[in-house]
């Protein structure tokens, strides 16, 4: 006997009921639809929550300028390695896809704007002959992949992405180069009166030929205005 | 309940007080259940590839201090050990139990639906509470083993720790050490928790009435535990994948 005075068994059922009771009201009556949107009750929708389950900030994000894409085949040697990033600003993202004829051994990661040199937040790193998803940057900062052929055959990469990234850059030996992007969208440009440096640095107003360059032949950045 | 009856509305409050208390804090804990490993803490030991003691130790304990169903369910157990060494005994069994798993899970890799084993953690704090109320012994005429029942919960728990570990021991590098330093945590996070739970509930028992507001928190735990599971549950089928 543990909680003082007996008592008689249907009080003890009463509150299990009771309390089941209970939470099935919470339950269906405001957790479920706020948590996963599921009411079947319509309780949900006439509190008001049934909004709470879906992430806005996913669903939507409007991106004012700096449209592109960019696809770029790589040959990697046995062992070596390379990477290749785009500047992001806060909230800007892309959607990428990458394949290779080959496992490579990769790392998705970024290097906050101000960070000291070397240091970068990682965010996938596997062993994989192909990975895609979306990207959404934490920070400004420059942010992309790192591959490395541990095997002893050559693979061939291929990327392609589209994003809200302001220019891409490939480091072959740590050194960086930056590679046009396309950018298929001239009306997204930014308008004369407040231009951006960076942005109007890399803008093409069509697809340039040389944007499309071979394996590790990076196309030479175009001289600012 | 007899609380109310006769008596002033002022007697009433003061009486119901703890139980409310109890009540508000499940109904308050109750939507913000997510109970995996934050965002941002998952992207930063996802990053890491060594030993990390600190961080693995900081994460174990977080783990405990903010999973209420873990602690719930340990305040279901230590209600009515008034005795430190009971305490000790049935903490220890817990403790054995949930190391187990936990070290035997993330080894040997098992993995078992997070959702479900939330959802049987929430089913443990409605049977201690049950038991609490002495339920088993009234209702169906029989004393379950309390000690094999914490030890057996134990091993839920610990599934349940083992299954969210692996998926921020991405790499296999320093993988025991940060195992063992998750589990020092999670001991270390426990044991501050069950300090102030011991504390709370020495106050408390000396208190008149309180085998009455015992009753109605163990009734409110009672409830906890069902929406606890039933939001689990509801994950399982509900979330998307």
């Amino acid at each position: 006997m543990k909680a003082g005075p007996q008592r008689p068994v249907w009080r003890i059922l009463a509150a299990v009921f009771g309390a089941a009771a209970f939470a099935a009201v919470a339950l269906f009556g405001a957790v479920l639809p706020a948590e996963f949107g599921y009411d079947p009750f319509g309780a949900g929708a006439a509190l008001g929550l049934t909004g709470l389950s879906r992430d806005v900030t996913t669903v939507l994000a409007p991106q004012e300028e700096g449209f592109a894409t960019d696809e770029a085949t790589w040959v990697l040697s046995p062992f070596e390695s390379f990477e290749y990033k785009y500047r992001f600003e806060e909230g800007a993202g892309m959607v990428y896809a990458w394949q290779a004829s080959g496992t490579l051994l990769y790392e998705l990661h970024s290097e906050p704007d101000g960070a000291e040199p070397g240091y970068a937040e990682t965010f996938d790193r596997a062993r994989a002959a192909g990975a895609a998803g979306a990207y959404v940057a934490p920070f400004p900062g420059i942010h992309g992949w790192f591959w490395e052929n541990r095997g002893d055959m050559e693979v061939t990469l291929t990327l392609a992405s589209a994003g809200f990234y302001g220019g891409a850059f490939e480091y072959f030996g740590g050194v960086p180069r930056e590679r046009a992007v396309r950018r298929p969208r001239p009306a997204l440009e930014p308008s004369p009166a407040a231009p951006s440096a960076a942005t109007v640095a890399s803008v093409r107003l069509a697809p340039a030929a040389g944007a499309r360059g071979g394996p590790n032949e990076p196309t030479p950045r175009e001289a600012p205005p | 309940m007899r609380l109310a009856g006769a008596r002033g509305s002022l007697a009433f409050r003061r009486r119901t007080a703890p139980g409310l208390a109890c009540l508000g804090l499940t109904l308050a804990a109750a939507p913000a259940l997510g109970h995996a490993v934050s965002g941002s803490d998952a992207a930063f030991v996802g990053a890491i590839d060594g030993v990390a003691v600190a961080p693995f130790i900081y994460l174990g304990a977080k783990h405990m201090v903010t999973g209420y169903d873990h602690l719930l369910f340990l305040a279901g157990v230590i209600f009515f050990l008034h005795r430190l060494r009971d305490v000790a005994l049935y903490v220890t069994l817990f403790t054995a139990g949930h190391s187990l798993t936990l070290l035997a899970g993330v080894l040997g890799g098992w993995r078992a639906n997070p959702w479900l084993v939330d959802a049987i953690i929430g089913f443990s704090i409605v049977y201690k509470a049950f038991e609490n109320m002495d339920g088993f012994r009234r209702v169906f005429g029989v004393s379950p083993n309390a000690k094999a029942a914490v030890f057996v919960f134990g091993l839920c728990h610990g599934l349940g720790l083992a299954t969210k570990l692996q998926d921020l021991l991405v790499s296999p590098n320093g993988r025991l050490a940060n195992l063992l330093s998750f589990n020092a945590g999670v001991e270390i996070g426990q044991f501050s928790a069950l300090a102030l739970l011991l504390g709370a509930f020495a106050l408390w028992r000396v208190r008149r009435g309180f085998s009455r507001h015992a009753y109605a928190a163990n009734v409110a735990l009672l409830a906890g535990g069902f929406m606890l599971a039933g939001y689990q549950l509801g994950g399982m089928v509900l979330a998307p994948a």
